[in-house]
This record gives structure tokens, C-alpha cells and sequence, in this order.
């Protein structure tokens, strides 16, 4: 308990609740959409978007924003034109982003110790600046899904239903996945690019095995994600070890508990 | 005396044409419609009009263009010609909320997608009027109102994935209800269940149409439903042909338009006694 006299162990816990409650409630919709590796490849983009603004000494966080902003849209784009679907247009903007992010590390002439940090996250860095940021996105993120909830939930279920009621399905599509960018960006700095994936599937994952109504399977996703990032932050804490990795650990093990619960209950 | 013959004229035009407003306007009306799906005509030249109250049995062989048929009247697929719903012309039609729609492919929906009986229902309430405010306590007691009228109230809160086919389509047709729209068009909703069921749900959806007045059109494929317990029957095989049901009604000269000429199908009015009995 006495890490919790240290101001850097109070900003990860509250950083990492906060990215885990939103990753959690955009991650449900994306599993139940059928895009859950839409967060990977947004997240590998975005590696590129890091590249460029540590090249041009502006901030990561935003260009990796720009990028992943981008990104969505293209999928989206090249969706709707039926160039690509969902997938393969996912697959299609991981190759572009990755394959930019290493070209502008070769023109800054190799690797740079702060991407690394990118890469495999940094929570125990958070500052108060990095506590606004997130905290801004998340609120963003969680009065959108929680104004077009019902909406968002009716065009998951059936898109051409949704349609048909006079949903405007096309704009809330895009207002969603630039929500999914965003949500992914704020999340780099906790569990990094590489492992991002798993905090927007893992929780989502989890609490789906449990059979419950929608409304129920929300909450408890939300309450899986904020646990396992919390338990793993003290975990790796206690341990010293690498605290991203343990929060994504923590994860698959409350994963694989509930899978056993299930078969055996 | 003039004047008094002109303000008299006047006066009458002006009952004739209150009398024509009251007059309510077709469900819906459709002129010279062709449907075309990746360049190939599907449906050619229907035209048909279809009455408030009017329970219209859609029947032809697969691929005849029942669905596409559905879709041109929904607004999904374009199409060339007329269509007008309760007045007004497709493109400009905006009142969706009075239309219903259960596809053919409703129940085949991801068993493992977490949403209980009610929650399901409640989608029906969504609506471009409501955007982005939760459900009202109204919304929630006219979805608990349409799971009483589809005997599903025991199951509120089972997960979707866990119902039987039949009860499947029960819960979308409560879903389509709870928007208590005036037009409800089904299209093939009870495919693959057992005969009891099938007759039972029938029996539902012909409830709705005489005690709520719902303009009823739904897919079939059985003859037998449609003859005993519907007011209009369309046969459609591209070509579509719309007759009323009346005990005169030569059934297998209108069938053999769309089945063709060898089809012959055995009814008897008295098919349905026991059975299907005519309301």
C-alpha cells in the first residue's frame, strides 16, 4: 500500500483505469462488429504517426493521432468503395503505417530509445500532463457512446435495420472508428503499441463468455478491464517486472478463468 | 342570384375537397414498377395497390423476386416507376416509424451476440426521432405492451441466442410491433419451424391485422396460410399478378402465372375449417 504514496504509482493507476474503462466499452462494439483486429492495425499505424512527430520533434501523441485518424477513414473509404473490406483494408493500412514509421527511423538515422516506449508502453511515465490528455479522450469517448448507445448497439446487431429506421448509420460508422483511433492512441502510453489489442479485445472477450444481456455484459467488461489493469499495475510493481506485460497477463488469465467457470458451471 | 350560385359552387368544391383529404390515401401504391439487381430485370411492370387493413399474402417460386420486390419498397434497392407510401413518393418518404420490416434473415443472427428478449424488442423503439436520448419509460412499457401480445413475457430476459426458431420469430415480430407501425411487411418469417408452430404464429399475425388494423404483406410459401387467412394474395414470378381473395377466385389459374403451367394446387374452402379457420 505504500506505493500508493508515490504521485508517478497514483497517475498509472488513475491513467490506466481510465484507458481501460474506455478500451473495455469501445472494445465490446468492436468485437461484436467483427473489427477486433481493426485495433491492432490502427495501432501498428499509428507507430508511424509516433515516427513522424518524434522526426519532427512535435508531440508523438498527437501525429500518432493524425495518423490513426487517417487510417480509419481509409478503411472506412476504401469499404465503401468495395476496394477492400473491413479486414483486408485493416490489413492494408498496418502494412502503410508500419512500413512508414520504418522508413522515417532510417531517415532519423536508426532507432530511437523513445519509441521504444511507444512500443511497449510506459504507464509508470504518466504525468499530469498525460492524466489531461487521457482523461479529455476518454471524456470525448464515453458521452458519444453513452449519447448513441442505442443507436451504435441497433446498427452492431443488423446495419441495414438500423438503416431502414432512419439511423444515420454512415456517420455514426466513422464518428465511431475515429473514436476507436482515438481511444487506441491514449492507450499507447499504457500498455504500448504491440499490446494495445489486448486492451480493447481482452475485457470485451472475457465478459462475453458469461451469457449475459447486453447491459450486462457492458458493465461487466468495463469492471474486467479496470481490474485486471489496476491488479496488474500493483503486480508488476510488487514483482518489478514489465508492467504492461502484466496487465495484458492479467487479462488472459481473467480470460481463461471465466472460460473455465463457464465449461465447468 | 349570381353570387349566391357562384358562393354555393364555391361552398361545394370546398366540402368535396375535405371529403377527398379525409379520404385516407393507399397504403401503398405501385405503377410500372421494374427492379433490376447487377443489370438483370427481376421484377417487370408490377402494379398494385394495397388498402389500410389489408392482409396480402406474397407467394411465387425462389428467385421470383419476392424479396427484391420488398427491398424496391423499402428504399433499399433502386428502382424505375411509382411507388407511393400512404401518399407519398418513396424518395420523399421520411415517416419510417410507420412501417415495420422483418427480413428473412432476422433470426440468423450471431447466437453468441449478448442481448436479452427485451433488449432486442427495445431496438425496435430506435428510431431517427429519438437519436442520441435513451428509451423513455413510455418506450419500455410498450416493449413489455408487444411482448404480452406475442406470449413472450416469461422469456424477457433470456439471451437471444438460447430461444427455439419459433420463439426467434415471435421476438422480431415483437420487435417490429413495438413500433406500432401501420404497415408490417414479413418476409419469409416462419421458415423451417413445425407446422404447429407456423400455425399458431399465423394465427398471431392474423390477430394483429383484424383487432389493430394492421396492413399486413407477408412472404409465403405456404398456400394453404394464405388462401384461408389472408384478404389479397400476389403471385410473383417477375411478372406480378394481385387478386382478392373471394370464394370465386379461380387459385390455380393465378398460380399457374407465376409456378407455371403444370402447377396445380388442391384447395378446398373447407381446407380450412378446423385448421385455419377464417376469421
Amino acid at each position: 500500500m505504500r506505493l500508493l504514496e508515490y504521485p508517478f504509482f497514483r497517475n498509472a493507476l488513475l491513467g490506466g483505469a481510465i484507458t481501460a474503462l474506455v478500451c473495455s466499452w469501445v472494445g465490446l462494439f468492436l468485437i461484436l462488429r467483427k473489427e477486433a483486429m481493426m485495433a491492432d492495425g490502427v495501432a501498428h499505424t499509428a507507430f508511424g504517426g509516433i515516427a513522424i512527430g518524434l522526426f519532427l520533434g512535435i508531440d508523438p501523441i498527437l501525429s500518432a493521432l493524425v495518423v490513426s485518424i487517417l487510417a480509419v477513414l481509409a478503411i472506412s473509404y476504401m469499404r465503401k468503395l468495395g476496394l477492400a473490406s473491413s479486414d483486408a483494408g485493416t490489413a492494408v493500412m498496418l502494412a502503410t503505417g508500419f512500413a512508414g514509421g520504418l522508413i522515417v527511423i532510417s531517415l532519423a538515422g536508426g532507432f530511437n530509445i523513445e519509441l521504444f516506449t511507444y512500443l511497449f508502453g510506459s504507464i509508470l511515465t504518466i504525468d499530469r500532463g498525460d492524466l489531461v490528455t487521457v482523461s479529455s479522450l476518454a471524456v470525448i469517448t464515453m458521452v458519444f457512446l453513452g449519447l448513441f448507445y442505442k443507436e451504435l448497439l441497433s446498427m452492431t446487431f443488423d446495419e441495414q435495420a438500423a438503416r431502414l429506421v432512419g439511423i444515420p448509420v454512415a456517420p455514426l460508422s466513422i464518428a465511431y472508428n475515429v473514436l476507436v483511433a482515438v481511444t487506441i492512441v491514449l492507450s499507447i502510453k499504457v500498455v504500448g503499441i504491440i499490446l494495445v489489442v489486448a486492451l480493447i479485445v481482452l475485457p470485451g472477450l472475457s465478459a462475453l463468455q458469461l451469457n449475459r444481456s447486453f447491459r450486462g455484459t457492458m458493465i461487466t467488461a468495463l469492471g474486467f478491464g479496470m481490474t485486471s489493469t489496476v491488479l496488474g499495475t500493483f503486480l508488476s510493481a510488487i514483482y518489478d517486472v514489465a508492467t504492461s506485460g502484466v496487465i495484458v497477463f492479467t487479462m488472459v488469465g481473467i480470460f481463461l478463468f471465466v472460460a473455465a467457470y463457464r465449461r465447468l458451471g | 342570384m349570381g353570387n349566391t350560385k357562384e358562393a354555393s359552387a364555391v361552398r361545394m368544391s370546398r366540402i368535396k375537397r375535405k371529403e377527398e383529404a379525409t379520404v385516407p390515401a393507399p397504403v401503398l401504391e405501385v405503377r410500372d414498377l421494374d427492379v433490376s439487381r447487377s443489370g438483370d430485370i427481376v421484377v417487370k411492370g408490377a402494379t398494385f395497390t394495397i388498402n389500410e387493413g389489408d392482409f396480402v399474402g406474397i407467394v411465387g417460386p425462389n428467385g421470383g423476386g419476392k424479396t427484391t420486390l420488398l427491398h424496391a419498397i423499402l428504399g433499399i434497392l433502386p428502382s424505375k416507376g411509382r411507388i407511393r407510401l400512404f401518399g407519398e413518393g418513396i424518395n420523399r418518404f421520411r415517416r419510417w416509424e410507420r412501417v415495420a420490416y422483418v427480413s428473412q434473415h432476422a433470426i440468423n443472427f450471431d447466437p453468441q451476440f449478448p442481448l436479452s428478449v427485451r433488449e432486442l424488442v427495445g431496438l425496435g423503439r430506435v428510431r431517427r426521432g429519438n437519436l442520441g436520448r435513451p428509451l423513455r419509460k413510455e418506450d419500455w412499457s410498450a416493449v413489455d405492451d408487444a411482448l404480452g401480445a406475442m406470449d413472450l413475457t416469461e422469456l424477457a430476459y433470456r439471451r437471444i441466442g438460447n430461444l427455439s426458431g419459433g420463439e426467434k420469430q415471435r421476438v422480431f415480430v415483437a420487435k417490429a410491433l413495438v413500433r406500432d407501425p401501420d404497415l408490417m411487411i414479413l418476409d419469409e418469417p416462419v421458415a423451417g419451424v413445425d407446422a404447429t408452430t407456423m400455425e399458431r404464429f399465423y394465427q398471431r399475425i392474423s390477430d394483429l391485422n383484424q383487432e389493430r388494423g394492421i396492413t399486413v404483406l407477408i412472404v409465403s410459401h405456404d398456400l394453404t396460410a394464405v388462401f384461408c387467412r389472408m384478404s389479397k394474395v400476389m403471385c410473383v414470378n417477375h411478372d406480378v399478378h394481385y387478386a382478392n381473395i373471394t370464394p370465386d377466385l379461380d387459385h390455380n389459374e393465378l398460380l399457374r402465372k407465376g409456378y407455371g403451367e403444370h402447377f396445380h394446387f388442391v384447395f378446398h374452402e373447407h381446407s380450412c375449417e378446423g385448421v385455419f379457420p377464417r376469421p
